[in-house]
């Protein structure tokens, strides 16, 4: 293969990946239930699901207290850890959110 | 003196038309993209909306449901009806009954849906009923926006309606009984005084000032598809209003005007 076609066909991956990226930025938002449990909800900027998507309960350390992955309505509920924890909503790299346990209501 | 006479019929004439014409129905909540999920303030209020003028007395509505929709997840069907609380609220120049109540948002869209109770213009002698949505969302996760909440007469929106910038288009589809209304007459007004949902008023001070009465109240018509297109000049809330979308329309024997109406908030960059 010459090497423009290699540029071009380079090129187009380019496109296609930044085209992926922008059109699909992740959103998890986290409710208090007021019944000692939270439920996290994830999804995608263009409605796309997030089923099956994993998640996290980690401590203020990092230390995984609980996994688990978003359910068929791309949502978690979990029973709400005493101490200081985040949640964290993983698709993969650059696809990470964390909702600090401070911040749910 | 006869032609003076034929004079100020024809301008109380003129002044009553334009009058009802201006007629809103409003659903009012102060954001429509909301970062966090939480108890948000609803006021159904059947009004003039950009001088904040005579406000009507509504009856007990139809029909006031949610559709909750977040991602792919099915639609989320929630009546509304028993929550709402009878109020007055203060316009300008009067006080109308009207509605209140409170609803606890999560994440994705809410499209709420009032169908409210035909409301009688004495003056016409004919009915008005507009069935009205407002599509609010938590968090930025999209739902079924884009799709007809089943009104007998509503406004389908073509643009996500809770993103706009101010200087964006908004383009929506005029429907009734779920077919395209070609050529539908729509008027649009601005929100120009903030409604006070606490003290169940409107702020006695515009936001604009218009230099002519034809701004107050703009007229467009939809093209051959039912698709209507404006360009929202300022921030704030919009309101698009098809009017008379059922010629043949009648409500305890005389004509009713079947309109859809749908407001949006535009915000500044």
């Amino acid at each position: 293969m010459k090497p423009l076609k290699i540029l071009m066909v380079l090129f187009a991956f380019g496109l296609f990946f930044t085209g992926i990226c922008q059109a699909h930025t992740p959103l998890f938002s986290c409710f208090d239930n007021g019944d000692g449990s939270i439920t996290c909800e994830g999804g995608f900027s263009d409605g796309s699901s997030a089923a099956g998507v994993a998640v996290r309960v980690v401590d203020k350390d990092g230390k995984v207290l609980m996994k688990d992955k978003l359910d068929k309505f791309s949502e978690y509920t979990v029973k709400k850890p005493a101490q200081e924890f985040s949640v964290i909503f993983d698709a993969g790299e650059g696809h990470q959110i964390k909702v600090p346990g401070k911040e749910i209501f | 003196m006869k032609k003076r006479i034929a004079v100020l019929v024809s301008l109380i004439s003129l002044t009553l038309s334009a009058q009802t014409f201006a007629h809103f129905q409003l659903i009012y909540t102060p954001d429509a993209a909301l970062e966090n999920g939480g108890k948000i303030p609803l006021a159904l209020v059947f009004t003039h909306p950009f001088d904040a003028g005579h406000t009507m007395d509504m009856g007990t509505p139809e029909q006031f449901f949610v559709l909750q929709t977040r991602g792919e997840n099915p639609v989320k069907k929630m009546d509304l009806l028993d929550a709402l609380v009878p109020i007055s609220w203060q316009s300008l120049t009067n006080s109308g009954k009207a509605f209140k109540t409170d609803y606890t948002a999560r994440g994705g869209d809410h499209i709420f849906c009032l169908v409210p109770d035909p409301y009688f213009e004495a003056e016409e002698d004919s009915y008005i009923q507009q069935m009205t949505k407002v599509i609010i969302n938590v968090g930025g996760i999209p739902g079924a926006w884009m799709e007809p909440a089943g009104l007998p007469a509503e406004i389908v929106p073509l643009s996500k309606p809770y993103d706009r910038w101010t200087g964006n288009v908004f383009q929506g589809k005029v429907l009734y009984n779920g077919q395209p209304v070609p050529g539908a007459e729509i008027e649009i007004e601005h929100l120009n005084h903030e409604p006070l949902i606490a003290r169940n008023a409107f702020a006695s001070g515009p936001a604009v000032k218009a230099p002519q009465s034809s701004f107050e109240l703009q007229t467009k018509f939809a093209d051959d598809n039912g698709i209507f297109t404006f360009g929202i000049p300022k921030a704030g809330w919009w309101g698009f209003a098809a009017l008379g979308l059922d010629e043949d329309a009648t409500h305890k024997g005389k004509p009713c005007s079947k309109d859809a109406v749908i407001w949006i908030k535009a915000v500044d960059m």
